[in-house]
């Protein structure tokens, strides 16, 4: 059986109803309901949102991936840890230091944060999907609309459904600390900003990293910390400021990884602004630059042992990624991925040691708080 | 149509042994590119000197390219003859692919089409560029075959897409939505012709007998060994790096030499089954440039129909 592919421009009356899986009513009247429209990659980077080419595939053979495989992949379940540990680190601390006043507000800011990156991460790969980004940059995940196993239009509507359950499991949490309010606005101005404004965009991308280091930093942090009714203080935004870093650097590694593809699209960030060689140099720079963050952190807000112990197995470990990463050859070959997976780890053992380091104050408080 | 693509009067003749290295270079070749050039000129009613220029410039980049790629693979052999930068020097082989391309040069743009100088001049960058990433992967077992489909789009695809677009450059038709086909068109062409050629490397369709494994001894894994090890494990993956037969490529599948060379064979059908997906992609992008044609023009479609036969089964078309 020949593969069955149609080519459609913008301007068709049923590009969008291709590219969405359903028209904005969410009907069928051009694609029936039991196909699915999958864009076809194109190697013709300067013409990404003239045509698009789809095929047609039959919803029924598309494989289908057990529910679990499913949900992870769409929600992005394995970057959840970057906004669950710095819950823990906040939540822990203000219950060493006795600023716990209220868990039912931090119980719903918890479930409302872990909804809003859920419906954030849908929509970052709708968002993905429908900007071409996908047909142009290598495959580096799983991404559910790519594999035909929900459409973009079921895919923004759920984002939608996850973002406004996040809405109001927050509105609670506002009445009663009204200062989160003033977050919640600044993130959303930052959000917004990053994602209408002309100098954001898919192809534009420096103050993209910007917001998401604030956003993902110290924003999220200080929105626990004052939904805990603790206020603000020096070690939570030292600790977000910390933790944006270290997510940045996240972001600045991914797009390395496809820093070649971004180029020849015309997108502009850090990575593809510096070029290949300089960018390795950058990226070493910057977790050297995160581990003297994180060392004064430790300097001040942690006791000794976590300071030269955690500091020395981080930098120890950090070590193979260095040199992995200035060994870098090519933009084009497995090293990319491998340096991709090789940073996560590093940061991942990062998280590990916050971890570490709570439960072992917890482990103090309790002991102490025993004898 | 034949073309006279090189001719020791275009070249200064007081130049010791340039005249003899291009005689050499350009005896053996089959000169597709060239033909190709003839298959989408004629329907278009492209002059005769015109379609000779766009034949002899796509013969000439492609000619540049091979002396510098024989140079950085440091192959001995070229179409079965000692090459260029053994028989001569390294020096003058690659001063001869530039002095290829620079007569590329001269030449378009004493034909006056803005658009053909930039479009060629580009499609050069994305040759170089290919090459370079090329080169920067060799000896790394581990990359992936979607990462060689993008080498290969800027390595051989840009000059298929050039010999589909250029005619029609050289007419002055630059309707968006034609050229978008052609790019696509032409992407694919390449793709299918690397990938022939890559199983010429493991002996899959090799009525030229050409030698085998010369990809795999050279350090680079190409796009069957890619798509074969994708399912290996590590130690059969060691095990392919370090074949120097095609029997050792059958063994890495299995001890048994019956076993393994059904699952070899396998692989193969698989690999095709991709690349038919490929040739179906190739064959709708044919039905759209078909409506985007008028008059006599609609012939291409029957010149380009039978490519992929040609390209990819490596056999006459059918009738």
């Amino acid at each position: 059986m020949p593969t069955h592919y149609v080519t459609l421009k913008k301007s068709d009356t049923n590009f969008f109803e291709y590219l969405w899986g359903a028209n904005p009513n969410g009907e069928h009247n051009a694609l029936p309901k039991t196909q699915r429209a999958i864009p076809v990659k194109t190697y013709n980077l300067g013409t990404p949102e003239e045509s698009v080419t789809f095929e047609l595939k039959n919803i029924t053979d598309t494989k289908k991936p057990s529910f679990f495989v499913f949900a992870s992949s769409l929600i992005k379940l394995n970057s959840f840890v970057l906004i669950l540990l710095p819950l823990l680190y906040i939540l822990t601390k203000n219950f060493i230091t006795k600023n716990l006043t209220d868990p039912l507000a931090i119980l719903l800011a918890a479930l409302s944060a872990v909804l809003l990156f859920a419906g954030f991460n849908i929509r970052n790969d709708v968002n993905d999907h429908t900007s071409g980004f996908d047909r142009v940059n290598l495959g580096t995940s799983c991404k559910p609309i790519q594999m035909g196993w929900i459409s973009a239009h079921k895919a923004a509507r759920l984002s939608l459904i996850l973002i406004l359950i996040s809405g109001v499991l927050a509105l609670p949490v506002v009445f009663l600390h009204p200062q989160l309010l003033w977050i919640i606005v600044f993130s959303f101005v930052l959000f917004f900003i990053g994602r209408f404004t002309k100098n954001n965009s898919y192809k534009q991308q420096h103050l993209g990293e910007f917001i998401l280091f604030i956003l993902a930093g110290p924003a999220l942090v200080l929105g626990y910390q004052v939904a805990m009714g603790a206020g603000l203080d020096v070690q939570a935004v030292s600790f977000g400021t910390l933790w944006g870093f270290g997510v940045l650097f996240l972001i600045q590694i991914n797009n390395f990884s496809h820093i070649m593809t971004s180029s020849q699209a015309g997108i502009k960030n850090t990575m593809t602004q510096l070029g290949f060689d300089r960018a390795q140099k950058f990226l070493v720079l910057s977790w050297v630059l995160f581990l003297i963050f994180w060392i004064l952190f430790h300097y001040y807000f942690a006791n000794i042992y976590w300071l030269i112990f955690g500091s020395l197995l981080l930098v120890f470990c950090s070590v193979p990624f260095f040199k992995k990463i200035l060994n870098i050859k090519s933009p084009m070959g497995s090293d990319l991925p491998h340096i991709r997976n090789k940073a996560h780890k590093t940061f991942l053992l990062m998280g590990c040691l916050f971890i570490a380091e709570i439960f072992w104050s917890l482990g103090l408080l309790l002991w102490t708080n025993a004898h | 149509m034949t073309y006279k693509i090189y001719s020791s009067q275009d070249f200064p003749a007081y130049l010791p042994k340039l005249n003899t290295l291009f005689d050499d270079l350009f005896s053996g070749g089959k000169g597709f590119r060239s033909k190709l050039i003839g298959l989408v000129s004629v329907p278009l009613a492209v002059p005769p000197l015109s379609q000779n220029l766009l034949a002899q410039t796509i013969e000439f980049i492609h000619n540049a390219s091979l002396l510098h790629d024989d140079l950085v693979d440091r192959s001995p052999l070229r179409r079965g003859k000692k090459t260029a930068w053994l028989k001569y020097t390294p020096e003058y082989a690659v001063l001869a692919g530039d002095y290829l391309l620079a007569r590329v040069m001269v030449n378009l743009s004493a034909y006056g089409n803005i658009k053909l100088v930039q479009y060629t001049s580009e499609m050069i960058s994305d040759l170089l560029e290919g090459e370079w990433l090329q080169d920067s992967i060799i000896g790394d077992y581990f990359v992936n075959l979607e990462q060689l489909d993008l080498i290969h789009n800027l390595k051989t695809s840009s000059l298929f897409k050039w010999c589909l677009r250029a005619p029609f450059i050289s007419i002055q038709k630059y309707d968006a939505d034609l050229h978008f086909i052609l790019n696509e068109m032409g992407s694919i062409l390449g793709q299918l012709f690397q990938r022939s050629d890559d199983l010429l490397d493991y002996g899959i369709r090799n009525d030229e007998a050409k030698a085998v494994l010369g990809d795999l001894k050279s350090g680079y894994l190409n796009s069957f060994g890619c798509f074969m090890a994708r399912t290996m494990n590590g130690a059969q993956r060691g095990q392919l790096v370090k074949c120097k037969s095609l029997a050792d490529v059958h063994h890495c599948f299995s001890d048994d030499a019956e076993k393994a060379r059904v699952i070899f064979t396998q692989k193969v059908e698989a690999f095709d089954q991709l690349n038919i997906k490929l040739i179906d992609l190739y064959n709708h992008h044919l039905e759209n440039l078909d409506k985007l044609l008028v008059d006599d023009e609609k012939n291409l479609i029957h010149n380009l129909r039978p490519l992929t036969e040609i390209l990819y089964w490596r056999r006459k078309p059918r009738a």
